[in-house]
């Protein structure tokens, strides 16, 4: 075929690079034994890097290219995450949960399919922000309908419904300690609703503080988390840490363009977003360095707690190379799809 | 052809190396000396000299066989020192283990002050941007204190206005009263005579007062002697 139809398998190449020089990489995930790392990225394909080949001392080119990858849905996978033995997958409106053991002896059967929301909407909202809530083992959702859905992950129904914002979901988080939910939205609003009687116990406007509002980005919120006491959030305002007791700003990190995820790690913070680069900063709203990467933005950063002995830091974003840094300071090499 | 050089070159070989090499060879040449020596029927001298050879190549097998022997015991504490070096580096391997997870802990114990002083720190600086809570407090007091002497003074002064208001009442039902009389008696004899300057005048005197203080006893009756 190759020496025949010359033109027909160079546009077959041609289109092969340009899919791979447009792959964005929208969400990762780590297998509960921390040997696997799942990554998706907006063709809607789910690929699976063994990090126990890529980061032993014979690893090759090859190992540092997925073992399995598979088309999960139609529309770009935005966001994974991993239960105790699934990986579960959302996209443009439907969660399909993979079981582990299945995906490592590279079988792709879809255990499960469900759509939040009232099933007769023509409409599916896309879901952009999952996480497990260890307390009752239930799911967070939120996503393009405004609502945040809570799923039981046993029985496998939409438990309830938390409505306040009045504009699609960026990213939840969970407050381990008080049981509470965090979510982040477009409206500018990170709101917390306490699980246990679902409804919103406080609202936080960001962009009405006058210390971390940037007009010329919006008031949109991308990222949220929390380690119980404090809680990162930024997007079109600054990054900024809050101490969820008081409601205030303590500090405000000066980092140009839009954070899309941060995580407490230790002692810092790591955040990622616009610029070829992973910021660490201090709690005092320093930024202590910013390592640089290949992608020119970051969109997802994830940290592998799951395994002692590969214990790496996994970022990805607007390319079809995914960063991997063994040791904090550098980047030691890249995935690729 | 083949053959006879082969056993030529055999019998050359047995010849020239048939004894070995060096301490084997010169025990070789030892015995079959010793062995010519014995059966030699030679003269006494030459006897001698062969016994004189003899003896000096047993003490160069001797002395060669010390060496050896010094050799190996060289050899053997050697060996000795190197299995202490050893063990001594396998300790010294164990503990930089463990000294290594002790600061790998310590480490994790600083890290998690140093975020802790981080968060109270930053705590700190909110808590600073708030005053004071005892010049709050001072203020607040200070504050009562002015509450307190300003309702003072109103109720002085509302009360002082309630008897003004009283006095004024007083003032103002004794004109009337005249008032009445004076009609009274001025419309008894009104035929008669004429009303006095004096009164008049002592009418305007009070119709003033009375329309500063009273408009509500305002009659049509006095307005007529403020025309006047």
């Amino acid at each position: 075929l190759l020496r025949y139809c010359p033109p027909l398998c160079m546009f077959i190449m041609s289109v092969c690079v340009l899919q791979l020089l447009h792959m964005s990489v929208f969400s990762q995930s780590f297998s509960p034994c921390g040997r696997y790392l799942a990554a998706g990225n907006n063709y809607g394909e789910i690929a699976l890097f063994s990090l126990s080949a890529a980061l032993s001392p014979d690893a090759t080119v090859q190992s540092q290219k997925p073992v399995l990858t598979f088309t999960a849905h139609e529309g770009p996978v935005f966001t994974l995450i991993s239960s105790d033995c699934h990986l579960l997958s959302a996209g443009n409106g439907e969660i399909s949960a993979w079981s582990w053991t299945e995906l490592i002896k590279k079988v792709t059967v879809s255990l499960n399919t469900q759509q939040p929301g009232k099933q007769h909407d023509l409409i599916i909202p896309e879901i952009n922000a999952m996480i497990i809530n260890p307390r009752d083992n239930s799911l967070v959702v939120g996503g393009g309908d405004n609502n945040v859905h809570i799923l039981d992950l046993e029985h496998g129904v939409f438990k309830s419904v938390l409505q306040g914002h009045s504009d699609y979901i960026h990213c939840v988080s969970v407050r381990e300690r008080e049981a509470d939910i965090l979510s982040g939205s477009e409206d500018g609003a990170v709101r917390i609703w306490d699980s246990r009687m679902d409804q919103s116990v406080h609202c936080i406007e960001v962009y009405k503080y006058e210390s971390c509002a940037r007009p010329q980005y919006g008031k949109w919120i991308s990222c949220v988390t929390t380690d119980s006491d404090w809680m990162l959030c930024g997007g079109g305002p600054s990054l900024s840490l809050w101490h969820l007791r008081s409601l205030s700003p303590t500090s405000i990190f000066p980092l140009t363009g839009c954070q899309r995820q941060a995580a407490f790690h230790q002692d810092m913070i790591l955040a990622v977003g616009d610029g070829p680069f992973v910021s660490h900063c201090l709690l005092g709203g320093e930024v202590k360095a910013q390592i640089p990467c290949t992608p020119q933005s970051l969109n997802t950063l994830q940290l592998n707690t799951n395994s002692t002995e590969h214990r790496v830091l996994t970022a990805g974003g607007s390319s079809d190379h995914i960063e991997v840094f063994t040791n904090l300071s550098y980047r030691a090499f890249s995935l690729s799809f | 052809m083949g053959a006879v050089t082969d056993d030529e070159v055999i019998r050359k070989r047995l010849l020239i190396d048939g004894d070995g090499a060096g301490d084997d060879r010169r025990i070789n040449v030892l015995l079959k000396s010793f062995t010519k020596w014995c059966n030699s029927p030679g003269t006494p001298e030459e006897g001698f000299t062969q016994y004189q050879r003899m003896l000096g190549i047993l003490a160069q097998c001797e002395s060669s066989m010390g060496k050896t022997l010094m050799v190996y015991d060289m050899n053997l504490r050697e060996m000795e020192n190197y299995e202490k070096i050893y063990t001594n580096i396998e300790q010294n391997i164990t503990s930089a283990h463990d000294k290594i997870a002790e600061c790998k802990k310590e480490i994790q114990r600083a890290k998690r002050i140093r975020k802790n002083r981080q968060e109270y720190d930053a705590l700190a600086k909110v808590i600073q941007q708030h005053p004071d809570r005892h010049e709050t407090l001072k203020q607040l007091e200070a504050l009562d204190k002015e509450l307190m002497q300003l309702s003072h003074i109103k109720e002085n002064v509302d009360a002082k206005l309630e008897l003004r208001k009283k006095q004024f009442h007083v003032l103002l039902s004794t004109i009337q009263e005249l008032q009445q009389t004076l009609e009274n008696d001025e419309k008894s004899d009104n035929d008669d005579s004429q009303e006095s300057p004096f009164l008049s005048v002592l009418f305007c005197k009070f119709s003033f007062g009375s329309t500063v203080f009273s408009k509500q006893h305002f009659k049509p009756s006095i307005l007529h002697y403020v025309v006047l």
